[in-house]
């Protein structure tokens, strides 16, 4: 599979969009207007966050749930997330930390490639593994579109709960199925994904 | 070879996988492979894909499986996964970054060219959504709409190399609102000025269909100049009207600061320029108290909607008695009276009011009960009564009265609350009057205050609301007084704007009125006379100017006590009329007469001010150099307290004290003077303004005389440019920067330049005013210094000849211009050897001139040395030997009083 292109082709919409999850799809314009707001708003400060991370603020956690919660914490004092569920929230939060960190990757490998360095000479070994991680990501996010188009509660699924830290009850909670669907849901796309990644790599 | 072809893979398919997945999985590892083969023997791929599931399941050590946390710290360590780091944009260069935010990134650079220091912000992600780069686009179009010396400027914007969207717009280095009025110690009237500069961005911005959204202190800095800069127009939203306060769609979901949000932004509702309004009342309540009004923090945004809803706003005077008391807070605000407190309490809360109907209805309504109440006026936010009405008055003539600062967009502000106004005077006819006249002089004062000459667009704008207003005057036949006073101020109005006919046809349908409600001898038509008079003198029509304010002022006289505002007023026009008309002497009588009545109040009046103003002109042009200065010193701190300390018309009068230094010769101080002046106006008007290019002018001059050419010329062009694009090529303002471009040329020698640039000089004036005006006949004198410098004595002579019947009819026969022109006369038949003839110009004009000006003004200089070499050669030694001795007598006189 070859990877997405930096940016062109996806100008016109955030990655994912034409899947929007179902439940959502059937809001007025004015209502996904306002999705989309969010998502940029959500997007926005996990990416503040991730930036004072990336910055070595030592009071800065690196777990993304950890983020996707503080982003909450912050956002849910501001009016414009009034309206807005706090599992709602999360689900939205878990795709912008999906978008950040697939940027990362894709960024990264980019300057790799760009600055034709040998990535493994010089790193030590926390580092030895870091091509391959970022590349994993990359597949994992076109697998997980591909996911989308057999089975969008499943890729949602799977999102919300890697990328969001979602438990298996919010996520019951937010697909509206019973946990035991959504522990039979995540088993089989596990496993479905982690051959992806395996053939791809 | 991959297996799990997903494009040969619908989603029924997967589903079936899925189920004999799940299936098979309940089974033993063993007997995995014999059930899938019973179940679907037919499909072998179908086996092979299932099985292959079950071993990634039985595996289980895929990316999923592992920790996310981990991955990030990877990807988000990693240096090179980090935004690009941009050193350079176009012609800037990166110096640091100045904030991070999800949105994008906001540098401080600086041009390479120039070293100018800019912020640059660019967004990032862009592809991210539409939604994101609609917002960007949207901030950036709304900072390049709008042109406002408190609003941060937006310079430039581009795209960089890797595609991302950016602009440049002003770097402001300032302190928070709150935060400099704390540290310095801000007085509750400072931190009302500051707060009023905040509404009048906010009231531009508004006016240009512009809602913030986002106020906050955070969001306001202030400068080390005291000046004020809005940012952050991140979330503003565009508003199709001034009408239209309603949006569509809930959008701007960045995280606004509930604080200071209405409770209709809390509770996702339309906003409008009514939230805009709240918020300023939660500044200012901060300002004023030294808390916020309620706290918020770690509240959501329902807890904080119950508390907006059930909880009473405290008055910002008792939370400031318990703030006051907290050692962080023991210099705030403190020094207001209780009075004086009340009508903070009403201000403030009328601005957060929760109902946004009952708020104040604008911004401008707010800035106007904000002056109310720095001039101890009645607000316009409580129920006039007669208690407290009285209470103001006792009030306001015990304090000096501070009016502030007003600017021009509040004009156009207050002319849509004056049409609106009309709109109620007709319904409620002669009981409105009284309230209607005090709006008419509150507007009138506004004119004489700002200033109509931004921006010819701004003006057009003005003038549109104006012609709307003389409709609605027009419609007022049943209450011919009022009309007959709102025909009167519409009419200074358009004057002011330079509408000079529409302000004759609106001034004569005044004093008509008048005449036949009140008969020909009465206080309001007296009015109308001097209104008329001043008219004239607008028109250049000066005999006529004085021949009308004369006899209204004589009939205001007969009409009204002494001591009458209106007497003084139409004193202080005589006055103004005769310093046009060039009889120095009569004028200056006239206005140390209306200044005396005008200072019988006690504190200064802008009426004051206004004959001072003028008193201190015609000292100037009469030469009394002295007098003028001292009495423009006096005027410097009376203009910064009734305009503000940054006021253009305070940089009016360094101008003017600049100009003194001028003529003195005293050019590094006239240069000081005009550095600081177009300081003051580049900072109100922007760089781009025709103030700004006058300013320029003005400064250049003074270099000219410092024989510093380059820098000088380099000013002019810059000042020419700015003005023939607003102004076109023919304008006056475009001729005056051509004299001094000439002047410059003049000194250099370069008497062609100089020529070209006195030929269009002249060629404006007579397009604009005609062979008659003197503004003409002063071009065609400096075209003269052009012939005289070549010695071509016979054309400069002509020249001369041509211009001082101009001089005469125009102004007068003992006119300083028809002196300065015999003067200049007699020198080029002094050149001619006709000596008799030269004798009889350079006395005529030494004769003028002695009476008017200083001795040492240079023109008498230089007259008194063309009058002893006349002298010597008519043999009348005696005569030349008086003169010398009276220069040389001056001359120890000048170098005594320098050593002094």
């Amino acid at each position: 599979m070859t990877a997405r292109s930096p940016r062109g082709n996806l100008s016109e919409s955030p990655p994912g969009a034409p899947s929007m999850e179902p439940f959502e799809a059937g809001l007025p314009v004015a209502g996904r207007n306002a999705l989309d707001h969010l998502f940029s708003a959500t997007y926005e400060e996990l990416r503040r966050l991730a930036s004072s991370v990336r910055r070595g603020d030592p009071s800065a956690t690196l777990n993304p749930t950890a983020l996707v919660n503080e982003a909450w914490m912050k956002m849910a004092k501001s009016p414009a997330l009034a309206a807005t569920s706090r599992l709602h929230f999360k689900r939205i939060a878990a795709r912008a930390m999906r978008q950040i960190l697939i940027e990362a990757a894709r960024r990264r490998n980019a300057g790799k490639r760009g600055g034709g360095q040998d990535v493994t000479l010089s790193f030590d070994d926390s580092y030895q593994k870091a091509p391959s991680c970022g590349e994993d990501l990359l597949r994992l996010d076109s697998a997980l579109d591909e996911l989308a188009r057999m089975n969008p509660r499943q890729a949602t699924l799977v999102e919300s709960r890697f990328f969001g830290g979602l438990d298996i009850a919010e996520a019951a909670a937010l697909l509206n199925v019973s946990e035991a669907t959504v522990l039979r849901d995540w088993r089989a796309a596990k496993a479905w994904l982690a051959h992806e990644l395996r053939e791809a790599g | 070879m991959r297996v799990l072809k997903v494009a040969e893979m619908d989603s029924a398919r997967w589903q079936k996988i899925q189920n004999l997945f799940h299936q098979a999985a309940d089974f033993p590892e063993t007997e995995q492979r014999a059930f899938l083969e019973s179940e679907c023997a037919e499909d072998p791929a179908l086996v092979r894909e299932v099985v292959i599931l079950l071993r990634e399941d039985a595996h289980g050590a895929s990316m999923l499986d592992g920790d996310i946390a981990q991955i990030a710290h990877q990807i988000l360590h990693d240096p090179a996964g980090a935004p690009e780091a941009f050193k350079e944009f176009g012609p800037y260069r990166i110096v640091k970054t100045l904030g991070e935010g999800g949105m994008g990134i906001v540098y401080l650079a600086e041009r390479k060219d120039l070293g100018s220091q800019v912020a640059i912000k660019i967004l990032r992600d862009a592809w991210l959504s539409p939604a994101r780069r609609e917002l960007f686009a949207a901030e950036q179009r709304t900072l390049a709409q709008l042109n406002h010396p408190s609003i941060a400027r937006l310079y430039d914007a581009d795209t960089s190399p890797d595609g991302s969207p950016f602009f440049v717009m002003e770097y402001v280095e300032g302190v928070p609102l709150t935060l400099y009025c704390d540290k310095n110690n801000c007085s509750v009237h400072g931190r009302l000025r500051l707060f009023r500069s905040v509404c009048e961005a906010v009231l531009y911005a508004h006016q240009h269909a512009v809602i913030h959204r986002d106020l906050k202190p955070s969001n306001v800095l202030v400068k080390n100049d005291e000046t004020i800069r809005l940012l952050d127009f991140g979330i503003s939203r565009h508003i199709q009207s001034l009408g239209e306060s309603v949006e569509k769609t809930m959008t701007g979901l960045r995280l606004m600061t509930p604080a200071y949000a209405a409770p209709e932004q809390i509770r996702g509702e339309q906003v409008g320029i009514h939230s805009d309004v709240y918020s300023l009342g939660v500044i200012l309540y901060e300002l004023l108290a030294g808390c916020l009004p309620f706290d918020f923090s770690n509240r959501t945004p329902a807890q904080a909607e119950k508390i907006l809803t059930q909880q009473e706003t405290e008055k910002p005077s008792a939370a400031a008695d318990r703030t006051v008391r907290l050692p962080e807070h023991a210099d705030a605000a403190a020094p207001a009276s209780k009075a004086e407190w009340a009508d903070l309490d009403v201000l403030c809360l009328t601005a957060m009011h929760k109902d946004p109907q009952r708020r104040y209805r604008s911004v401008e309504a707010l800035i106007r009960d904000i002056d109310h109440y720095l001039k101890g006026e009645a607000l316009e936010a409580q129920p006039d009564t007669l208690a407290y009405r009285f209470r103001k008055f006792v009030t306001r003539n015990r304090q000096p009265v501070a009016a502030v600062a007003l600017v021009f967009t509040l004009v156009v502000g207050l002319v849509i609350f004056f049409t609106v106004r009309l709109a109620i005077a007709r319904n409620a006819a002669l009981a409105e009057a009284a309230r209607t006249q005090r709006i008419q002089k509150f507007m009138t004062n506004l004119f004489q205050g700002g200033d109509a000459s931004a921006a010819p667009a701004e003006s057009l704008r003005v003038i549109t609301l104006l012609d709307r207003g003389v409709q609605e005057a027009q419609s007022l036949n049943a209450e011919p007084e009022v009309q007959a006073d709102l025909y009167e101020t519409l009419g200074t109005i358009y004057q002011k704007l330079g509408k000079l006919d529409e302000a004759n046809t609106l001034l004569n349908s005044s004093f008509e009125e008048r005449k036949a409600l009140f008969g020909s001898d009465a206080a309001p038509v007296a009015e109308s006379m001097v209104a008329l008079g001043l008219l004239r003198d607008d028109q250049a029509r000066l005999p006529e100017a004085e021949r009308m304010v004369r006899e209204g002022l004589a009939m205001s006289k007969r009409r009204l006590p002494p001591n009458h505002p209106a007497v003084a007023k139409a004193t202080s026009a005589l006055g103004k009329v005769l310093e046009d008309r060039g009889s120095y002497g009569e004028a200056i009588k006239t206005l140390d007469e209306a200044v005396r009545l005008q200072s019988e109040k006690g504190a200064p009046t802008p009426e004051l001010a206004v004959s001072l103003f003028e008193l201190a002109n015609t000292h100037f042009y009469a030469g009394h150099y002295d007098v003028s200065e001292s009495i423009n010193e006096r005027l410097l701190p009376m203009y910064r307290q009734i305009y503000g300390e940054r006021h253009p018309r305070v940089a009016d009068i360094l101008i003017n004290l600049g100009a003194i230094k001028f003529d003195l010769g005293h050019y590094p101080q006239a240069e000081s003077y005009d550095r600081q002046a177009l300081e003051m106006v580049q900072a109100w008007y922007g760089k781009d303004n025709p103030e700004t290019a006058s300013d320029l002018t003005l400064l250049a001059r003074a270099l000219v005389r410092e024989d510093r050419y380059d820098e000088a010329v380099d000013l002019l062009q810059q000042s020419l440019t700015i003005k023939e694009r607003v102004y076109g090529k023919v304008h006056p303002t475009v001729a005056s920067t051509l004299n001094e471009m000439g002047s410059a040329a003049l000194r250099q020698h370069k008497n062609d330049v100089a020529e070209q640039d006195f030929l269009r000089m002249v060629d404006i004036y007579r397009q604009v005013y005609g062979e008659h005006h003197y503004l003409f006949a002063v071009a065609l004198s400096n075209l003269g210094s052009v012939y005289s410098g070549r010695e071509e004595w016979t054309r400069a002579e002509k020249i001369y000849r041509q211009v001082i019947p101009i001089f005469t009819e125009s102004q007068s026969a003992n006119h300083i211009n028809t002196g300065i022109a015999r003067i200049k006369l007699g020198r080029t038949l002094l050149r001619q050897n006709r000596f008799a003839e030269a004798e009889a110009e350079s006395r005529a004009g030494y004769e003028i001139l002695v009476k008017q000006m200083d001795a040492n003004v240079s023109w008498l200089v230089n007259a008194r040395k063309d009058l002893a070499e006349e002298y010597d050669a008519l043999k009348q030694p005696e005569q030349a030997a008086r003169l010398r001795a009276e220069a040389a007598a001056l001359d120890t006189k000048i170098s005594d009083s320098a050593k002094k």
